[in-house]
């Protein structure tokens, strides 16, 4: 977490106005610089936000994403290519290695051309899927726009996206509608659990070709909502990659364009630019970001906590023990307390080589922009190397993973309580102390005996 | 203590005139409460003093770990120490009682009165000198390990 806090005070020092958790430099690269005008409200709408945008063709010779070996940008937003790819200094390898050093990535597609094999192979590396003729659009002819595609039936008209998953937070939501012209979609593989779904075509929706004939209508690779419009990905170092199906939904035109559905549906503005908002704030690190703060163990106490030693190297088995952990979200432009979302439970994992407890934590108090979550538990009856750990991965969060290594000793022999104070053993000690008493009494009796006795028995047993 | 009376009642009615102090002579047919009763008053006519108090004292350990043993039993072994600690005071006390019983009666019997060493048997002071000792190690390691 430590790197996120000085990217963050790195960003400070940068650009004083700075919003996004992990830097401000945004590289576009859009090749066809006439394009440009076309989003203008989508490149002010970043600025606003505290981006410095750069803009670069793919062919340009000066473009790449690093310097010194370090990365040259903090995100990357990629408009679809004209030509056969993004050129050598973005090919998938490049933006690959771009994402391991936790920079983050919007690509967009479009259904208008067909996607070069460049961009077709990034997205397989992912676990993204395209039709293999990757010139596919979404047509539904339930929800379509009948103001711009009465005829084609292209442009898809999607609720935005609620809560995506029932333990997940909406980054995404609002009650708007969303327009997307011309969109490309994509399948998601099995092989990539970091994948999530944000928006999925409507049930009713198929995946199309308009440049070939109506026979490729017949065997469809995939319909309905198996078809993806937008999809992110979160690596697990936390770099965020996110596919938008469609490119032309970000322009000018479409953020406040009117739009009708079928049947008697009513004539309504997009909400495609809030979308926009929402999707690249989630994506340029402005949302979802948590930040763990101090993190505290010690042993559990009532009254005074000032005398109780804290972060303790050692603890006894069967102490009880409390861990508290500090957490904060970054929302826009500061960090605010973070809420587990409500079917969720931010967890606390007492480990060694498997969890031995795994408890939820709970808060237990705020401050001016974190929570603090805390659990008591007594430690196992175990000892060993033990670590406190809370491993939060969810989905559209970026990942929180602690360990803090502790020792659990045994009782010292002086810390056992003293044989008397268990009442179920006082038969044995009874039991014992009779035998020792015996033998006391049993010894006397025999010394006294030993003369008067042994002389006369013994003569009467010859 | 079984062996002794076993062997005394086997040998009773085979030599029945040699014992004297007997209160009257077994036939063949008498009656188990004859025998045991004819036992009984042979071992208490028999039996030297210091052998019948080692009887008493092994027949007071027997009756204190049969106690705890019992306890364990019907409540439980929870303070499990304790458990271990108090029985096998009792069971290893009755051991050393049994050796020194062994070591003291025999002499008396097979070897002549005077208590001189010989034929690797020891004299009753050396072995009541041991008992104690062993005693002593065995009350040690059981007091600390009741706690």
């Amino acid at each position: 977490m430590r790197w996120s806090l000085s990217l963050l005070l790195f960003g400070f020092l940068a650009v004083v106005h700075a919003l996004s958790s992990s830097g401000n430099r945004l590289l576009v690269v859009l090749e066809d610089a006439a394009e440009k005008d076309s989003f203008s409200k989508f490149w002010s709408d970043l600025e606003a936000r505290g981006y410095d945008l750069v803009f670069e063709s793919p062919k340009s010779d000066k473009l790449s994403l690093f310097e010194h070996g370090e990365k040259a940008y903090d995100h990357v937003l990629l408009l679809p290519p004209r030509s056969k790819g993004f050129g050598p200094s973005l090919s998938p390898k490049n933006i690959i290695e771009f994402m391991n050093k936790d920079g983050n990535v919007l690509l967009a597609l479009s259904g208008k051309s067909t996607t070069p094999s460049a961009v077709s192979s990034l997205l397989l590396e992912l676990d993204f899927h395209l039709s293999s003729d990757r010139s596919s659009i979404v047509v539904d002819h339930f929800n379509y726009d009948t103001l711009s595609a009465t005829e084609k039936h292209d442009v898809l008209l999607l609720q935005q996206p609620g809560q995506l998953r029932q333990d997940t937070k909406s980054f995404f939501g609002g009650s708007g509608v969303l327009a997307f012209p011309r969109a490309s979609p994509h399948t998601l593989g099995g092989s990539n659990p970091l994948l999530t779904p944000i928006l999925r075509a409507p049930t009713t929706a198929y995946s199309y070709n308009p440049k070939e004939d109506a026979a490729s209508v017949e065997d469809v690779v995939a319909t309905g909502s198996q078809l993806a419009v937008v999809s992110a990905m979160q690596a697990r170092n936390s770099a965020r990659f996110t596919l938008l199906g469609s490119v032309e939904s970000l322009q000018d035109a479409w953020f406040d364009a009117t739009i009708k559905a079928p049947g008697d549906g009513k004539e309504t503005e997009t909400a495609n630019r809030e979308f926009a908002k929402q999707l690249t704030a989630w994506t340029f690190k402005e949302t979802g970001v948590l930040k763990v703060g101090k993190i505290e163990h010690h042993l559990a106490q009532d009254g005074d906590l000032a005398s109780v030693e804290l972060n303790p190297k050692i603890y006894r088995i069967k102490n009880e023990t409390v861990f508290s952990i500090e957490v904060s979200e970054y929302n826009y432009d500061q960090y605010v307390p973070f809420e587990v979302p409500e079917n969720d439970a931010l967890q606390l994992e007492f480990t060694m080589l498997s969890p031995f407890h795994r408890l939820d934590l709970q808060p237990s108090g705020k401050t001016e922009n974190s929570t603090i979550y805390s659990a008591k538990f007594t430690v196992p009856d175990q000892h060993g190397i033990f670590s406190f750990r809370v491993n939060y991965k969810r989905p559209f969060l970026t990942n929180i993973e602690e360990k803090h290594e502790v020792t659990v000793r045994h009782y010292a022999h002086n810390e056992y309580p003293r044989s008397w104070k268990i009442t179920g053993g006082w038969v044995w000690i009874a039991g014992l102390w009779s035998v020792v008493g015996g033998f006391l009494a049993f010894v006397v009796v025999w010394l006294y005996s030993a003369p008067t006795s042994a002389a006369p028995t013994t003569k009467k047993t010859q | 203590m079984p062996t002794k009376r076993t062997t005394a009642a086997a040998a009773a009615p085979a030599t029945p005139k040699s014992l004297s102090s007997g209160p009257k002579t077994l036939t063949a047919n008498s009656s188990v409460y004859e025998i045991a009763h004819h036992v009984w008053q042979q071992y208490l006519a028999t039996t030297p003093q210091r052998t019948m108090l080692l009887d008493a004292f092994m027949a007071f350990l027997v009756l204190v770990g049969g106690t705890q043993f019992f306890y364990c039993v019907v409540a439980g072994n929870y303070p499990f120490n304790a458990f271990l600690s108090g029985f096998c005071a009792a069971v290893g006390q009755f051991v050393l009682t049994a050796s020194l019983r062994m070591q003291t009666s025999s002499v008396s019997k097979g070897k002549a009165k005077d208590q001189v060493v010989g034929d690797g048997s020891v004299s009753h002071e050396r072995a009541f000198a041991d008992y104690i000792f062993g005693s002593l190690i065995l009350h040690f390691f059981c007091i600390n390990f009741i706690n």
